[in-house]
């Protein structure tokens, strides 16, 4: 018996439509058959159409060349003056402003060794497409895209993969790209550090190479974009940041989910239209990784001027100890914040010594009403300020608790130490 | 370490005090005592440390006190050594975990090998995890390398995984993570498969039915992936004592297994009373409650001054036994707590206290539920009482075990209660002091698991022509999964093409997809509380069924049959449901058969139609019918397994000229074959059916509403048997699962052991004329007739098993 037929047999029976068994040239059911027995009656779906894909077909529909038999390459010089949503695409920018930089290689670990130092600007955009979202070893990057400054412009280089057991030439030949041979480069990518990298990594290994992407410093604009626009937007989608920073209104554009069907529709029916917008589409998302690394440096120099969360970015310098450039956005900004964008530029202030500030933030604070800033009065007032009196005065002012009596306590002994002597001096 | 190495080779003084109490039980309660077993003391034998241990591991070990090893650790070791695959299968507190610890830790410390252990419980796992660590701390301690030992399951955090995977050396998982989280991923675990030199597996006896033939199969793709990175592992298993342990480490792991089962630690002697309850209704059958005998031996323990153990059957039953013996025991709030209750849903602080409280020894009577028949340190106890059979032999010593672990004589009592099982299992001792009588079976190549796992393989690494993947052909597999759009074929490989995650949609413990879940909504809540498989929801999962889980009753409110859910309530029910079984058996196809007897038996492939036209609503402990309910489902059809019986149609006519008495020794000895059929092949009583029909699917008989064996047609309209063409019943045995689960094969291997153990269950019954711990519930008035349910089973199992048995007088 088959084990089609023996499947179909099992399968099926609870299912509703009856399938004939399918005779077979074996004596007994075929397999589907057997399944269709056992199972337990959920739909079987049907066999799927299979036609052979011409890839020269294809190749010439895209503009693509043929490197190697299922391995195809569309390259194109793409001029810095291409309009890209408002403005024009640019050159390679240098940031001067986002706190990320510069930036190690993924798989650097040891503060010991520090990577090499690459030079600034020889940044390579990267962005696959994939066979789908799950991840784990079945899923394939089919797509490579790579956009690669060049002269004044940029150059873009997609690598196509066209049939599945040509993966080892393709990863070969877009690898080649990637490695030390291509020259310094820097990646690019949003959201790459934890879905295309460790997915190119997997091909790789499973390919039995080594990855060259781990040894390349990568920039991850995910990281500033959430940063800066987490609380302001209603995502941080690739595409939502390219609308609102770039102005790009993509039209036509084919949903970056569609993917994984054109593929598979390529793979099985050799169709070829789908598959362009696929390409067109990664193209577009890797202008955009050029277009917002310029104006992500912007925001992080001016986060109120693109309506970005000052008080986060604020902290993104502080936390790479850039407490000035910090100081200087919150300061700028002072009317906007609330009172806990408030505390930091007032603790910046403290830091910078700037006494009279920070006071005058808490000040303003107090007369609110809040707890922390009465806290901080009283600090200043006992340690700093030598107003013992107006201390004691804050510290009542606290909520109950142990801080609070602990504070008490302290000053009213300082208070009477102070009398004493005071009294003291006097009898002298 | 959990179980520490020899302690002394002296043999022990017998302790007075647990002897004494089994006199004086003896003395009180002979009647009661079915079985009186003593298996003598055993001094250890101890064989030196291997030579040539990896540095500072000989002293770590000497360190902890162990200078020596029992034999079948150093056995084990020599065998992991030399590459060899092996399972331990010694009793409880044989100091198994050093079995594989020692060969692991040796590997690891001489040179960057990696080892994966799997448990069946997270539990288990992070005790295996606190150990491993305190064993790094004392190599280090004597200047040796530590050992980085993780667990990985569903509560690792995300940052943490990649620690896992990358510095390990050992990791310590269960087999739903390795299926759905470290094989389809194993890219990311490339360092630490390609050191990886010991698959661990613990409980290997729980890798049994379908949990067990899915868990085969991610071996197989384990060894796969294996391959891939270069490294062939060797498997090292350590089960609880059954009768095939080696065969199905064997069939888990796919390679020969060498069984090491003489254990070379020492034991105390040990006493085992089998205990049946008093009848106190000798026509019902009906005996006084295994529980006013468990409390009664415990309270008699603690009295003497021994500490014991009470293991109940659910969490409902610790709870009942922990109150009655605090009644006695912790009276005055103002001295310390001497009864303790111990059961899963504690909180793990509430655990570890009532764990260190035990092993300080400040508590007298431990109630537990199975949670401690597992490696939970808990010290030394001398008495264990079982208040009821576990299911399984396996686990009534696991829980035995937990006895006279400190060399001391130890006692253990089975309490049976009425169940058909424990009242067959205390009158034959030899099923504890013989040979196992239990087989594990798993079914590895069951089309419809196998399917699966051809998915999640191709899914992980692609397929090459000519490979191979269980017994079926491969090609034809892949075939299929290319004609369902899942693969591509492309040069000499199988590529996965899909868009999904195959191992998300399998789950190890169902046959095929469309498991339902089981949905508690008490308060407003929404909380899913089980799991059903697809072939046996219809029957437990109707509209009205009371659904048990850990003896806490659930009633079912809302069926979303297409969406696979059912949502339920708690309730107070005082009795439980029981669906009325209409299930029609085609025979597809006869694979072997034989005469036996004055009837025959044969296995094959039957086709099954299965109606469940209303309820039984049955109260508890008096088993009185008070009501009934319909069920709305659609008809169930399955394709499966099956053993059937038949007895030859003059023979059967000479022993039981009536029909309907005919149909009603059938059903009972059907009744019987079950429960005796599920203990050998180590089954829950629901992974097999039972059914009486013809065999063509022309009628079936049931149990009808008034509790009559009674005929029913194709349409499920009742038939008159009288008037029925060829009066040829068939007694089948089924597997409950689609396809099958590999069950129903060994029990035709057994066929005559089974009717014998089924003759002698019912022949040895205490009651007169039937009742539910043989043939199942009987009419009243039904012992008074002439030839009983009982004498009519009887009569057929006789005719089955070979011999006549005479059956016009009254009762037996």
């Amino acid at each position: 018996m088959g084990f089609e037929d023996r499947l179909r047999r099992i399968r099926g029976q609870g299912g509703g439509t009856e399938v004939p068994p399918v005779p077979s040239p074996t004596d007994g059911p075929t397999l589907a058959e057997r399944l269709r027995r056992v199972s337990t009656g959920r739909a079987v779906p049907e066999p799927t159409v299979t036609r052979t894909p011409d890839e020269a077909a294809l190749a010439a529909v895209l503009g693509a060349d043929i490197l190697a038999p299922g391995v195809l390459r569309l390259e194109r010089r793409i001029d810095a003056r291409l309009r890209h949503g408002r403005g024009l695409l640019g050159q390679a920018h240098v940031p001067q402003h986002l706190p990320w930089m510069p930036v190690h290689p993924v798989g650097w670990i040891s503060a010991a060794h520090p990577p090499e130092a690459h030079p600034p600007g020889a940044w390579l955009c990267l962005d696959t497409e994939t066979s789908g979202l799950a991840g784990g070893t079945g899923t394939w990057a089919f797509l490579t895209g790579l956009l690669r400054a060049e002269g004044s412009g940029w150059c873009l280089r997609q690598y196509l993969l066209a049939r599945l057991d040509a993966e080892a030439a393709y990863l070969e030949l877009m690898g080649a790209e990637l490695g030390a041979d291509a020259g310094p480069a820097c990646l690019l990518t949003y959201n790459g550090r934890s879905f295309d990298a460790p997915l190119l990594t997997t091909r790789f290994r499973l390919a039995d190479r080594s990855a060259p992407l781990v040894a390349l410093p990568h920039l991850d604009l995910l990281a500033p974009t959430r940063r800066a626009f987490a609380r302001v937007w209603p995502d941080c989608r690739l595409a939502t940041a390219e609308s609102r920073l770039l102005g790009v209104q993509r039209a036509d554009d084919l949903p970056g989910s569609a993917a994984p069907a054109a593929w598979l529709g390529w793979l099985r029916r050799g169709e070829t239209g789908p598959l362009a917008a696929v390409l067109r589409h990664n193209r577009a998302d890797l202008l955009s990784l050029a277009g917002l690394l310029p104006v992500l440096d912007a925001v992080y120099r001016d986060p109120a001027a693109f309506g970005a969360d000052c008080r986060s970015v604020a902290a993104a310098h502080q936390a790479r100890g850039d407490q000035a450039q910090a100081l200087r956005i919150l300061a700028a900004n002072r009317r906007d914040l609330d009172a806990a964008g408030l505390h930091d530029l007032a603790r910046l202030y403290r830091h910078a010594q700037d006494w009279g500030r920070a006071v005058g933030i808490w000040e303003e604070l107090s007369a609110r009403g809040d707890p922390q800033a009465h806290a901080a009065l009283a600090r200043f007032h006992e340690h700093r300020g030598g107003d013992l009196g107006r201390a004691l005065e804050l510290a009542l002012a606290l909520p109950p608790g142990p801080e609070r009596e602990r504070r008490c306590r302290r000053i009213a002994e300082k208070l009477e130490r102070a009398g004493r002597n005071l009294s003291l001096g006097g009898l002298g | 370490m959990r179980d520490s190495g020899p302690e002394s080779t002296k043999m022990p003084a017998p302790d007075q005090a647990v002897i004494r109490l089994k006199a004086r039980l003896l003395r009180s309660y002979r009647a009661r005592i079915c079985g009186d077993l003593v298996r003598p003391a055993t001094a250890a034998s101890l064989l030196e440390l291997p030579p040539d241990l990896a540095p500072g591991l000989r002293e770590a070990l000497s360190d902890r006190g162990l200078s020596q090893l029992y034999s079948h650790q150093r056995e084990a070791f020599d065998l992991a050594q030399a590459g060899r695959h092996l399972v331990v299968a010694t009793p409880t507190a044989s100091g198994k975990t050093l079995c594989y610890n020692l060969p692991v830790l040796d590997a690891v410390l001489r040179g960057g090998k990696k080892a994966l252990y799997l448990f069946p419980t997270k539990a288990l796992a992070q005790d295996q995890v606190a150990e491993l660590i305190e064993l790094g701390r004392a190599l280090k301690t004597a200047g040796g390398e530590g050992v980085r030992a993780y667990t990985f399951d569903g509560d690792t955090p995300g940052d943490a995984r990649k620690a896992v995977r990358t510095r390990g050396d050992i990791v310590v998982s269960n087999p739903d993570m390795l299926h759905q989280a470290i094989l389809p991923h194993h890219t990311k675990w490339a360092q630490f498969f390609e050191g990886l030199a010991y698959v661990v597996v613990d409980e290997l006896h729980s890798y049994r039915g379908v949990f067990g033939s899915h868990v085969a199969n991610v071996f197989r793709r384990l060894r796969r992936v294996c391959r891939f990175y270069g490294v062939r592992p060797t498997f090292i298993f350590t089960s609880a004592t059954i009768a095939n342990p080696a065969e199905l480490a064997q069939r888990l792991c796919g390679e020969t297994v060498t069984a090491i089962t003489e254990s070379g630690a020492p034991q105390g002697e040990r006493h085992l009373l089998l205990w049946n309850p008093p009848v106190i209704n000798p026509d019902l059958g009906i005996r006084a409650s295994a529980r006013s005998q468990t409390t009664r031996i415990a309270r008699m323990a603690a009295v003497v001054g021994l500490k014991a153990i009470v293991f109940a059957r659910s969490r409902l039953m610790v709870e009942v036994i922990t109150k009655y013996l605090k009644d006695v025991f912790d009276k005055d709030p103002r001295h310390p707590p001497r009864v303790l209750a111990y059961r899963g849903g504690y909180l793990p602080s509430e655990r570890r206290l009532a764990e260190q409280a035990m092993r300080a020894g400040r508590v007298d009577l431990v109630v537990s539920t199975s949670a401690l028949e597992l490696g939970v340190d808990i010290g030394a106890l001398d008495v264990a009482i079982l208040n009821g059979y576990p299911g399984t032999v396996a686990a009534t010593w696991q829980r035995l075990g937990r006895a006279g672990r400190r060399l001391r004589p130890s006692l253990g009592v089975l309490v049976a209660t009425s169940d058909p099982l424990d009242q067959y299992l205390v009158r034959h001792p030899e099923f504890f002091f013989g040979a196992s009588p239990e087989h594990a079976r798993i079914h590895p190549d069951q089309l419809l698991i196998l399917l699966e796992h051809v998915r999640c393989a191709a899914f992980e690494l692609p397929f090459r022509d000519g490979e191979t993947f269980g017994a079926e052909d491969l090609t034809e597999m892949l075939s299929y999964l290319r004609d369902q759009g899942v693969l591509q074929h492309q040069g000499d490989q199988w590529f996965w093409v899909a868009d999904s995650y195959p191992a998300n949609a399998v789950s190890l413990r169902s046959v095929a997809e469309g498991n339902f879940v089981v949905i508690d909504t008490t308060g407003g809540r929404q909380t899913i509380i089980a799991e059903v498989d697809w072939s046996s929801a219809p029957g437990t999962l109707y509209v009205g069924a009371i659904y048990m889980i850990q003896a806490q009753p659930y009633q079912v409110e809302r069926l979303d049959w297409p969406g696979r859910k059912a949502f339920v309530t708690r309730t107070q029910a005082d009795y439980y449901t029981d669906a009325i079984d209409y299930t029609r058996l085609k025979i597809l196809d006869r694979f072997q058969g034989r005469t036996c007897g004055l009837g025959a038996t044969a296995n094959g492939e039957v086709h099954l139609v299965r109606r469940y036209p209303g309820y039984k609503k049955i109260r508890y402990y008096s088993h009185d019918n008070i009501g009934y309910g319909n069920i709305d489902l659609p008809d169930q059809e399955m394709h499966t397994t099956s053993v059937w019986w038949q007895a030859e149609p003059r023979a059967l006519e000479s022993a039981l000229p009536d029909r309907a008495q005919a149909i009603e020794g059938f059903l009972g000895a059907a009744y019987a074959l079950h429960h005796v059929a599920a203990l050998r092949s180590m089954a829950e009583l629901h992974d097999l059916g039972r059914a009486v029909g013809d065999g063509q699917g022309t009628w079936f008989a049931v149990t009808g509403a008034e509790g009559r064996g009674q005929l029913r047609g194709p349409d499920n309209a009742p038939v008159d048997g009288e008037g029925v063409d060829r009066f040829e019943p068939t007694l089948f045995l089924y597997d409950n699962y689609p396809g099958g689960v590999g069950l129903s094969a060994p029990l035709y291997d057994a066929a005559d052991t089974l009717v014998r153990d089924a003759r002698d269950l019912v022949a040895g019954c205490a009651c007169t004329g039937g009742c539910p711990a043989c043939v199942g519930p009987i009419m009243p008035g039904d012992e008074a007739r002439a030839i009983t349910p009982r004498a009519a089973a009887l009569a057929v199992l006789g005719l089955l098993g070979g011999a006549v048995e005479v059956v016009a007088e009254h009762g037996v």
